[in-house]
């Protein structure tokens, strides 16, 4: 049998197809590891809820995921290729992300497009998953539903078309830069909670009448915690979706500057560690140390790729220790409930990552024009991140609120959203489902 | 029903189901989103159903 030697040009095209297949493997990987932020959430919640909530907190945390896949497939990823330069959409540069165009499904000429598409879809999963968290135990699952397919397939994309993407206008213009998505993940959807919970208003006994503040105690803290440590560990598929894969080339963040995987590594794991650390010291308290390492790795996120570890280490540790006092103030002074502390681990850690890089800025960008990153240009950033995400999520669920769609009947709150809504008990053969007690001895 | 919008894999590009019939993909996304904003228009009318006994 006849072996001919291969030509330079087909080696060039078996490599190329190889690099290729393997920033498709790298996503998908990254993909399945976000999905287990989702295992995390589902977790966390459901432990966070009383025993008589506890299904209908998991039935909305899967909704949630359920139906952010087909509505960022309608409009999500049109919104990101087209809206970057602020609300006048490219009708050219988002063709690509139509529903009905050739990219959009099986196509043997684009080995990208499906691949990003699902990443960017578990980021939305991830937003909505945040707004869940903030309104169990009372929102009704269709107001629930509306308000998450907004943020997580229409409000939360553009501004990732704005601040997180190689030609946003917010980097463009301001210079921005936010590598782990702190400002349109994580803030937008910090920020939208706040609006919704505002509107939502605290669960039946969670304040007396005279302001006292009653602890409402989920009904397994080993389950959150078990939740939150997961979402931890999906946070390497999410960080790893935000580094961008050139095949025959180094790795870029998504505004295009050159980076590695190798950075992300140090600092993701030193920012983990600060978080914890953190929040251990103001609060000794393991729900939060975990949700500390969250609110770390979310106040590290901006500047994984830029930071020397040891800072990022402490900044992620001012995240993980401040997001508790913040959700202190919140519920003590402010009368706001907050189940799982989403505005403060999410939106005032998200505002504490994107304005430290701002402190320790200087870096160059490559987008054509755009200026070098700076402390203005975070800030200013920052702050449209936080309207972004307060002014639909207040403005939409004020709606609702006023048409008395957006929260449960008093007296379905108190005898539970299981019995009311979910057929079936989550624990049938052991403890009683209701009525449920609280720490202060009052039945609610 | 020949759904295929190609004939070969030879040089084949777009090759999903009806990538070659812009009205049934029409279609066929028309209908995938009034089934999604229907369940969450039937969710509200279940739960409306579910708090008659708590009102």
């Amino acid at each position: 049998m006849e072996h001919t030697a291969p030509t330079l040009e087909s080696l060039h095209a078996m490599i190329s197809m190889s690099d290729t297949v393997s920033m498709e493997i790298f996503y998908w990987f990254c993909t399945a590891l976000m999905v287990i932020i989702h295992v995390g959430f589902l977790a966390y919640e459901m432990g966070a809820s009383r025993l008589k909530n506890a299904l209908a907190s998991g039935v909305k945390n899967i909704l949630a995921f359920a139906f952010m896949v087909p509505t960022f497939f309608f409009v999500g990823w049109w919104i990101y290729l087209s809206m970057y330069n602020g609300f006048v959409p490219d009708f050219e540069a988002g063709a690509a992300g139509l529903p009905w165009s050739e990219n959009m499904g099986p196509n043997l000429t684009d080995n990208a497009s499906g691949i990003f598409w699902g990443a960017f879809v578990l980021f939305a999963a991830t937003t909505a998953s945040i707004l869940s968290g903030a309104v169990i135990e009372r929102i009704r699952m269709s107001a629930f539903l509306v308000l998450s397919i907004i943020l997580g397939s229409v409000i939360w994309i553009l501004a990732a078309a704005w601040g997180w993407s190689p030609s946003g206008w917010l980097t463009k213009d301001w210079g921005f830069h936010d590598f782990g998505a702190a400002g349109c993940v994580h803030m937008v959807a910090g920020f939208f909670a706040l609006g919704v919970v505002l509107n939502l208003g605290p669960r039946i006994g969670r304040f007396g009448e005279n302001g006292e503040v009653y602890n409402i105690a989920g009904h397994s803290t080993p389950m959150s915690m078990i939740g939150l440590m997961l979402i931890v560990v999906g946070f390497f598929g999410f960080l790893g979706g935000c580094i961008i894969y050139v095949p025959g080339e180094q790795w870029t963040s998504i505004f295009g500057t050159p980076t590695t995987l190798s950075a992300i590594s140090f600092n993701t794991l030193m920012a983990i560690a600060g978080g914890i650390i953190g929040a251990y010291l103001s609060t000794r308290q393991p729900f939060w140390m975990l949700s500390g390492a969250i609110a770390g790795i979310v106040a590290a996120a901006p500047g994984l790729d830029l930071y020397y570890p040891p800072l990022a280490f402490m900044i992620a540790m001012i995240g993980g220790g401040v997001a508790p006092l913040v959700d202190k103030f919140m519920t003590h002074k402010l009368k706001v409930d907050d189940p799982v502390g989403a505005f403060s681990v999410h939106g005032i850690s998200g505002l504490i990552g994107i304005v430290m890089l701002g402190v320790f800025s200087g870096f160059p960008n490559v987008l054509e024009g755009a200026p070098a990153i700076s402390f203005m240009g975070q800030l200013k950033s920052a702050i449209v991140m936080a309207l972004l995400g307060f002014v639909p999520g207040f403005v939409l669920s004020y709606i609702l609120a006023k048409a008395g769609v957006l929260r449960v009947p008093p007296k379905a709150e108190m005898a539970g959203l299981d019995a009311v809504e979910v057929p079936m008990k989550a624990y049938p053969e052991s403890v009683p489902q209701s009525p449920d007690v609280v720490s202060f001895g009052k039945a609610v | 029903m020949n759904v295929s919008p190609i004939t070969s894999w030879k040089d084949a590009a777009a090759y999903f189901t009806f990538a070659h019939s812009p009205t049934m993909i029409g279609v066929i996304l028309t209908l995938s989103i009034v089934i999604t904003l229907g369940v969450v228009v039937y969710t509200f009318m279940h739960e409306n159903h579910s708090y008659i006994d708590y009102k």
